[in-house]
């Protein structure tokens, strides 16, 4: 207990600097968001709406204190302000219609990457001299070491654009209703296997090589031995004595991974039209958008921490050491 | 027309055959494997009498993956036309035209609501929309705008000359919706009864028709309720225009139907306008060579090959060279650059049509020593172009002038100033922008030729443009500013109204020019409306921009505009050349909404 409590004071400093550091870094940007605005129009604006846009946007002239002080009222009351790229619209609700896709997509990609993987690193692992434990790991890692946006670009054209098994674009179907029914959950389904299929693809070498490797060093363990030796079934053996031990340095990487998923997958969403929050930040990143920036980085933040949080939970559950030393 | 039901591969031979044999043999996994995956949905789903009984897995995932793989095959409805112009990842519901144009959704301002004249570029003229006709009076102080009658707005209202004053009244209560700052030179706006609508002048002002004429027009009865018309998102739009219904609105798509009652009879001739979101050029150019669009504003690479080709029957594009000027301005504040002849030795240094040809896939072609693009076609006077020859590629006579200038050319190939010091200029384009990015690199490699160190560097477009605004650049590629008439263009280039010191935000001149006799002729023409003395007027200019370069003028950028005629026809072209075919304006589209009909209607 005395445990949980202490990285939870931790994490509270950690969402502090996290939060402050948010504040000040895009201020530091040159450029303002008038100008970002205006910018895109390519001259296609009277020059005079420079000052009619700054005007909207609504600038400050308030000390860099005093920002900050509103800056950490509003947020404690929920308010990330008005977002500049898609103005009027408060943040809050621009990044609620981003992050509903991505926790699917970048969320249920790395679940099945996370536990596929692992779970082939243990048998790769068991049969290290067999050909499927020589191949499938530089088989997988060969793949994943394709530039991602290639991969991607490659499964959309073949089995998208030449075959057209999937869709090129989009969450759903142009013609679905949004809602929960059958229809829209077969199409959204439907749109979400190339994208997530990629993402798997890419990234289940690494998570195979690191359960492979953890693996292999905890199987020449005294008490594995001692296990065979007792006599036990080597479906036991494998899961309860040596990959429940393997397993904690993967899992820390996952809480890692699942905390990043909030941040989106950038290339992912591009290349696949696909909404979600990478492509909101690089949007509020190029518009200046310091209240939409800010709501981002909170939301990774937060994500990030809550789910160390609860790795650190889980270690505690995994490995009776942790609940002993406290 | 892709969406079969296909699972990941085409089986090698003989489909039929194989289907047939699936249906005996109902959803077996063996036998999918067998057929390269076909499913026989009526099988699957029991729809074709008894079936041989599949047992758990089994049965489960040919119906998973068969739902997976359904998408209710909905299709464009006839009349509705498919349109890319803005690139979002999702769309945000905002119909209001008071607002920067990006902030509200294309066609809010020239679909949705209607401004009182419409600039026609191609034929360098107003067409007369809400307003039929104006009149200057003889001083220039006061402007007149006959309104048309017989228009309705979309719930009914009559509008009438209260909306006109109703909208100049709202700008200039809120400074954040005065995009054209009309602030700064109406003093008064009033209706002289239901159709005629007058405004007094601060002083005279003729080039302000443009800014009065294309603002959209907001129904007064709606908005006089509205608490602030800047963060206002008028979600359902009451407006005049062609299409004012919004029948869907999701944030991957968004449905615009038309007016009934617009006032134009028998007009629009489509039923609807569907705008998918497309996130990033690339997305939207799948969507178009996929036949999938019918109108598009983005940039597509190697047009012919890629689009054209794969239909050419329906498969169109027309750029028209009425864009704006791409610029390479030189920082008239520099110690080398600003010398006129150091600025027209760099321009001869340059060779346009290679430019042209690497940078933009010969879309456009050279400029000339005016910097006036097509947009100004009736005005530009061959004789003063052809006056002067520094936009020509010359290697020798720029070597020459430069030579002469006292920039010796050192070891090494570079040359170095008349101080002694090293000719090295940096030359800032924006990130991202591909075609500029590569005819910076073209001019940066030929500037090395010509013995000048010049770098490329690239920034975000919101740095870039703070440092231009600045002053803080030697040499930039950048874009221009349009309008009807010249005006507006040399005043963006050259007005010593817009100088400001370095350092300080300047919103035009950014390469700091100043000319007094520039700036005379500029006030000249804020006061004549007679089309003779502003041509006269508009050759001085061009004479003065000739004699003293205050920019380096590369090529027009051509507006993009593609479309596909397999279900929507009418569009503008070489042939039919009544407006641009370019969605990427804010009041021009109206001129081709009103005119496109379904394929079908003669």
């Amino acid at each position: 207990m005395r445990f949980v409590l202490r990285r939870l004071g931790f994490y509270v400093l950690a969402a502090w600097v996290a939060v402050t550091l948010n504040f000040l870094l895009p201020r530091i940007m040159p450029g303002d968001p008038a100008s970002a605005m205006f910018a895109r129009f390519q001259g296609q604006l009277q020059p005079e709406a420079v000052a009619a846009l700054r005007e909207t946007f609504g600038f400050t002239d308030a000390s860099l204190a005093e920002q900050y002080w509103t800056y950490l009222v509003h947020m404690f009351h929920g308010d990330l302000g008005i977002s500049i790229a898609y103005f009027p619209s408060p943040v809050v609700e621009v990044i609620g219609t981003g992050l509903f896709w991505t926790l699917v997509l970048a969320g249920s990609s790395l679940v099945v990457s996370f536990a596929l993987g692992t779970l082939l690193g243990v048998l790769a692992a068991w049969h290290r001299t067999s050909a499927f434990g020589r191949l499938l790991p530089p088989l997988l890692l060969f793949v994943g070491a394709f530039p991602y946006f290639w991969l991607a670009m490659l499964a959309l054209w073949l089995f998208g654009f030449t075959l057209g098994a999937f869709p090129l674009r989009h969450a759903y179907g142009e013609f679905v209703e949004p809602g929960w029914t059958l229809e829209f959950l077969a199409s959204a389904i439907r749109h979400a296997i190339l994208p997530a299929t990629t993402i798997v693809l890419a990234t289940m070498g690494n998570w195979l090589l690191r359960m492979r490797n953890n693996m292999t060093a905890v199987l020449g363990e005294d008490y594995i031995a001692f296990a065979c030796a007792k006599g036990l079934p080597a479906g036991r053996i494998l899961f309860h004595y040596a990959a429940r031990n393997a397993m904690l340095p993967s899992m820390t990487g996952f809480g890692m991974a699942l905390g990043l998923v909030v941040s989106g997958s950038l290339l992912t969403e591009i290349i696949f039209a696909y909404p979600g929050q990478g492509y909101l930040l690089i949007q509020a990143v190029r518009s200046q958008d310091f209240p939409l920036m800010q709501g981002v980085f909170l939301t990774i933040t937060l994500a990030v921490l809550v789910a160390n949080w609860l790795v650190d939970l889980a270690y505690v559950w995994l490995d009776p050491r942790m609940r002993s030393s406290g | 027309m892709f969406r079969r039901n296909l699972l990941f591969l085409e089986p090698k031979r003989g489909g039929p055959r194989k289907l047939s044999h699936v249906r005996r043999n109902a959803a077996n996994m063996s036998d999918l494997r067998h057929t390269g995956g076909h499913i026989d949905m009526r099988r699957t789903f029991g729809l074709n009498g008894a079936s041989s009984r599949p047992t758990g897995v089994e049965w489960a995932l040919p119906l998973f993956l068969a739902l997976a793989c359904t998408d209710p095959q909905g299709g464009v409805e006839r009349g509705a036309m498919t349109i890319s112009k803005e690139t979002q990842a999702s769309w945000v519901r905002n119909f209001n035209p008071l607002v920067a144009p990006g902030l509200s959704r294309w066609p809010t301002t020239c679909g949705i609501y209607e401004p009182l004249l419409v600039f026609n570029v191609v034929r360098e003229a107003y067409e007369p929309w809400l307003a039929t006709s104006w009149t200057w009076s003889n001083d220039h102080l006061t402007l007149r705008f006959a309104l048309r009658e017989g228009v309705r707005w979309s719930d009914g209202a009559t509008f009438d000359a209260e909306d006109v004053v109703f909208t100049f009244d709202l700008l200039r209560e809120h400074k954040a919706l005065d995009l054209k700052a009309v602030a700064g030179f109406v003093a008064d706006v009033r209706a002289e009864g239901p159709n005629t609508v007058v405004f007094e002048f601060q002083r005279p002002f003729v080039p302000g028709l443009a800014f009065l004429a294309q603002q959209p027009i907001v129904p007064e009865h709606v908005f006089r309720t509205v608490k602030d018309p800047v963060t206002y998102t008028n979600p359902d739009p009451v407006a005049t225009g062609p299409f004012t219904e919004v029948r869907v609105f999701r944030d991957q798509l968004f449905v615009l139907g038309r007016n009934r009652d617009y006032w134009q009879p028998g007009k629009p001739q489509l039923d609807a306008l569907r705008f998918p979101a497309y996130p990033a050029n690339d997305q939207a150019n799948l969507a178009l060579i996929q036949g999938e669009v019918d109108w598009g504003g983005n940039f597509v690479p190697a047009i012919d090959r890629i689009f054209v080709e794969r239909d050419p029957e329906h498969h169109h594009y027309w750029f028209p060279l009425v864009g704006n000027m791409a610029m390479l301005y030189a920082n008239t504040t520099h110690p080398a650059l600003r010398h006129v002849a150091v600025r027209k030795a760099l321009s001869r240094g340059l060779d346009r049509d290679l430019i042209v040809e690497v940078a933009l896939y010969g879309y456009t072609k050279p400029a000339d020593a005016t910097g006036l693009s097509d947009a100004y076609a009736s005005w530009k006077n061959p004789a003063i172009a052809a006056s002067d020859d520094w936009t020509r590629h010359d290697h020798a006579a720029a070597a020459a002038a430069l030579d002469a200038l006292g920039y010796r050319m050192g070891a090494r190939g570079l040359r170095s100033t008349p101080e002694g010091e090293p000719f090295a200029l940096e030359l800032d384009v924006i990130m991202g922008w591909s075609d500029w990015i590569r005819a910076a690199q073209v001019v940066a490699s030929q500037l090395h030729e010509l013995g000048i160190d010049v770098r490329v560097q690239t920034y975000d477009y919101a740095a870039w443009f703070d440092r231009m605004q600045r002053g803080d650049f030697d040499l930039a590629i950048g874009w221009t500013v349009k309008g009807p008439t010249p005006y507006v263009y040399y005043r963006g280039l050259m007005a010593g109204a817009e100088l400001r010191p370095l350092g300080e935000r300047a919103q035009s001149n950014w390469q700091r020019f100043q000319d007094e006799r520039t700036d005379e002729l500029l006030t000249e023409f804020e006061r004549t409306d007679d089309r003779q003395e502003q041509g006269r007027l508009g050759d001085e200019l061009q004479r003065r921009f000739v004699m003293l370069a205050p920019a380096i003028p590369l090529f027009p950028n051509p507006p993009w505009g593609t479309n596909s005629t397999r279900r929507v026809t009418g569009f503008p072209n070489a042939e039919h050349p009544y407006a641009m075919l370019s969605p990427n304006d804010y009041t021009q589209p109206l001129l081709v909404l009103t005119q496109l009909r379904p394929q079908d209607v003669p």
